[in-house]
């Protein structure tokens, strides 16, 4: 479905220059400086999959979304979707994606937004018995029939997702991109949209690229992420596998009897003390949870004890910061 | 003072980045006094000497009227409809600074920018290449500069009326629009008020707006002097008295409003 | 769907969008009047204790003003918003046109449509009429048709001269200090005849930014002024051609444009 190559993208930007002084010569005379924000990255989506896509903010993923859309053309490099070279044959790419923007609606503001899906029918020339079947689709799914007609500033903002979700897949997208489509939504709306986009993805073969912070959103929806950094790819495989490879922590929790001073236990390292609750980290490759509980519970008596899993997000941070076995792309 | 520069020193920074963008905004002020300078040459050679003024003094008028009229665009009438519409006002009525004040600082350190940047190099240009005349005297320079703070703090306080008053009829553009035509007329900056006829005249000169423009602008060109001169700042300070005080007095109830039903 | 239908149907959602704000008309309205009442009372003022303008009576200069209206009504009418194409770049929406199967020029133009503006169109309609009047004009068929192409023109100008510095937002980021810039040429040329300004300004307006033939030039032939154009003459008539070249340029560079910006991005 998409195959990127040594996808890369150099920009210029002009150099900022320290103080009074410096701004009045960037004034005269600008310096620019060539700043890569997609490095060199390589991956493989096939069709029907349902790929996270994170990284910190600036790292890439916006730009490299662009590509795949058509919107922006590669310094160099190669990238097919679907067949298509996105930016040498953009109208016809268009066709076959769709995209939500959390940020921003793609929809028309002050007009119900069933005025903004039939021009959206129009423009891309969805066949009346399409259209209707996809209405009720949504109707179904979202519930869109509750405020199809409210103008679109009138929405909340999980009606307005909602919407735009029914706009970008009007036309039977085979790719969709979905950029921070959660932000700012409430729990309940938030359940009701991943399992959405779960269904999409499994029901229509939608291959589906989802942008998010929510790490939540990646463990619940995603079977595979990618993850980029500084413009390049530093992960790319499975949830199960990233658990497996980085997640060698594994925390201890115990709860005691009575307040007790801090203290370290072999092998393992105290996070975090509140109150009769002590945290302790340790490697699950160099020590077994039971070791280091016979340990504790040899000093003092303990009223409850529970061993945790390291969450997707401090995983993903410890990548964030630079491993230095930063994983090259997965070929399959 | 402090906040004053900071405002100054952020704002020059800021377009500093985009330098096409700075430059095209220092020059587009002498195309328009250019214009100006050209029609009043034009009307004076066909009437010299009309209404009992030179052309010399008439094309300083209109030429520095340009030069300073960037001045007064620092209105706090966008800012307060814009931070009641998006709820900001709330951040602003949270601080420990008076909000009239506070509009009052940020409106002024705007001004002082300006001068620097745009009224300053639009005089020099003025005073080189269209045939902008220096004051007579060293105190009519000064008498200018005080008419000139007057007429901006007429101005702001005008401003900050309206805004004002668009919180609560949430509608800025007419309210905005009206003002301007309104001002543009009768402030004396592009017709000095002289020239207008019988009822008009008489009208301007009771509204605020000519101390805007036309007090300070006449007091340069000369044309306003000894009593009459007095006579006009008289008028600004008043004007000045009664709209500090209807602003104040106005934001308080606002102020309550807003406060009272959630903005 | 072709270019002309989307065009229509984009005008029409942004028209039932603007129903939603009727109280906005009427203030609009009222507000546009206003200004130019005031623009033409200042001028009148002048003009009458002063007896003309440069050998313009007060009812040329109105109408010169109102000819400059009619073409620049008809232009905001459809796309005021052009000036706004570097917050479309900004803010993303400019993007969300390059993902849809339209042509993005197409999908810009018709974001808008000002109906306000209409009270534009009606004051220069109501301007040149009283003009018409009150200067005794008689117009035979030809000087009806250049009228009307006249106004075509200076529509058109006017439309592509805004385009083409808006573009300018492509490479530069922003466009408005062009406009800045830009402004004070326009409004200078709408409010007053070009032969009272020094020769700088009339070639600037003429061969730079060609707004003079938005209403000056047309007003020389229309108001049977040719003998202050002298050798020049042949420029009363060169609207429509300034305005086709100006077309064209505009189309090459929102190409140009369009390249810029998906291969730098924002």
């Amino acid at each position: 479905m998409i195959q990127a190559e040594h996808l890369t993208k150099e920009y210029k930007r002009v150099v900022r220059r320290e103080g009074f002084l410096g701004s009045v010569r960037t004034l005269f005379s600008a310096q620019y400086e060539t700043i890569p924000a997609v490095n060199d990255i390589s991956f493989r989506i096939d069709e029907g999959e349902l790929v996270g896509y994170i990284g910190p903010n600036g790292a890439g993923k916006s730009t490299s979304i662009k590509m795949l859309c058509g919107i922006l053309v590669p310094t160099s490099g190669r990238v097919e979707v679907n067949g298509l070279i996105p930016h040498k044959e953009r109208m016809k790419n268009t066709r076959q994606i769709g995209a939500v923007f959390g940020q921003k609606t793609q929809l028309w503001w002050d007009v119900p937004v069933i005025e903004s899906l039939r021009l959206f029918r129009d423009i891309y020339k969805v066949p009346e018995a399409q259209y209707k079947h996809n209405l009720n689709m949504f109707n179904d799914l979202l519930g869109l029939h509750e405020f199809q007609n409210t103008p679109v500033r009138q929405l909340s903002l999980g009606q307005r997702l909602r919407a735009d979700m029914a706009a970008a897949l009007l036309h039977n997208p085979r790719l969709l991109f979905l950029d921070e489509p959660m932000i700012g939504v409430d729990v309940v709306a938030k359940e009701k949209l991943r399992n959405f986009i779960h269904e999409i993805n499994r029901d229509q073969k939608v291959t589906i690229l989802l942008t998010t912070h929510d790490m939540v959103d990646i463990e619940k929806v995603c079977s595979r992420i990618m993850i980029i950094d500084h413009g390049r790819i530093v992960y790319d495989g499975s949830l199960a596998q990233i658990r497996n490879q980085y997640g060698k922590q594994r925390t201890l929790v115990v709860e005691f009897e009575d307040d007790v001073p801090d203290f370290s236990a072999p092998n393992a390292v105290l996070k975090k003390s509140e109150g009769h609750k002590k945290w302790f980290a340790f490697n699950r490759f160099e020590t077994s949870p039971s070791t280091l509980i016979a340990d504790i519970t040899s000093r003092y008596p303990i009223l409850d004890l529970a061993v945790e899993e390291p969450e997707i997000e401090e995983i993903v941070r410890t990548i964030y910061q630079g491993k230095p076995e930063a994983l090259a792309t997965e070929t399959k | 003072m402090k906040t004053f520069w900071a405002f100054a020193r952020q704002n020059f920074h800021a377009t500093a980045v985009y330098r096409l963008d700075f430059w095209l905004r220092v020059a587009s002020t002498p195309i328009l006094m250019y214009g100006m300078r050209w029609l009043w040459v034009t009307l004076y050679t066909q009437r010299p000497g009309a209404f009992g003024v030179s052309m010399q003094q008439m094309v300083t008028y209109a030429v520095l009227s340009i030069a300073i009229e960037n001045l007064f665009y620092t209105g706090p009438l966008y800012y307060i409809a814009r931070q009641v519409k998006s709820g900001a006002i709330d951040s602003d009525l949270l601080r420990p600074l008076d909000f009239h004040f506070h509009m009052l600082a940020r409106s002024t350190g705007e001004m002082f920018f300006r001068i620097i940047v745009i009224a300053l190099p639009a005089m020099l240009v003025g005073y080189f290449l269209l045939d902008l005349q220096l004051p007579a005297t060293l105190q009519t320079g000064f008498m200018f500069v005080v008419a000139l703070l007057l007429g901006y703090l007429v101005n702001f306080h005008l401003d900050f009326i309206l805004g004002t008053i668009s919180t609560v009829t949430l509608d800025i553009h007419s309210i905005d629009w009206a003002f301007q035509a309104t001002s543009r007329f009768f402030s004396g900056r592009f017709v000095p008020l002289w020239l207008f006829p019988g009822a008009l005249g008489i009208l301007a000169n009771i509204l605020p707006f000519r101390s805007i423009f036309s007090t300070p602008l006449s007091i340069y060109a000369g044309v306003l002097k000894e009593d009459a001169m007095l006579q006009a700042l008289g008028f600004q300070l008043l004007w000045l008295m009664l709209l500090l005080m209807l602003s104040r007095w106005l934001w308080g109830r606002v102020q309550m409003r807003i406060v009272s039903q959630g903005g | 769907m072709n270019g002309f239908q989307l065009y229509f149907r984009l005008i029409q959602i942004s028209l039932l969008g603007h129903m939603q704000y009727r109280a906005n008309f009427i203030a609009g309205v009222l507000g546009l009047v206003f200004w130019n009442v005031i623009n033409l009372g200042l001028i009148g003022v002048l003009v009458t204790q002063f007896a003309s303008l440069n050998n313009w009576t007060l009812w040329e200069l109105v109408f010169l003003y109102c000819l400059w209206i009619l073409g620049h009504s008809l232009y905001s009418l459809f796309f005021s918003h052009t000036r706004q194409l570097e917050d479309y770049l900004i803010e993303g929406t400019f993007d969300q046109f390059l993902l849809r199967p339209a042509s993005p020029l197409i999908q810009f133009l018709g974001r808008e449509f000002q109906y306000t503006k209409i009270a534009d169109l009606l004051i220069g309609v109501t301007g040149i009429t009283l003009a018409y009047a009150q200067l005794g004009l008689h117009w035979d068929v030809w000087k009806w048709g250049f009228f009307m192409i006249a106004v075509i023109s200076g529509a058109t100008i006017v439309w592509a001269m805004d385009l083409l510095i808006a573009c300018s937002a492509f490479w530069t980021g922003r466009s408005r200090g062009t406009f800045i810039i830009v402004s004070p040429f326009y409004g200078l040329v709408h409010q007053y005849p070009v032969d009272i300004f020094g020769n700088a300004f009339r070639i600037i307006v003429t061969s730079i930014i060609p707004v003079a033939f938005m209403n000056y030039y047309p007003s020389l032939f229309l108001l049977d002024k040719l003998d202050r154009a002298g050798s020049a003459w042949w420029l009363s008539y060169m609207s429509p051609i300034v305005a086709l070249m100006l077309m064209g340029i505009v189309f090459m560079v929102w190409q140009l444009a369009l390249k810029q910006y998906t291969s730098s991005g924002s």
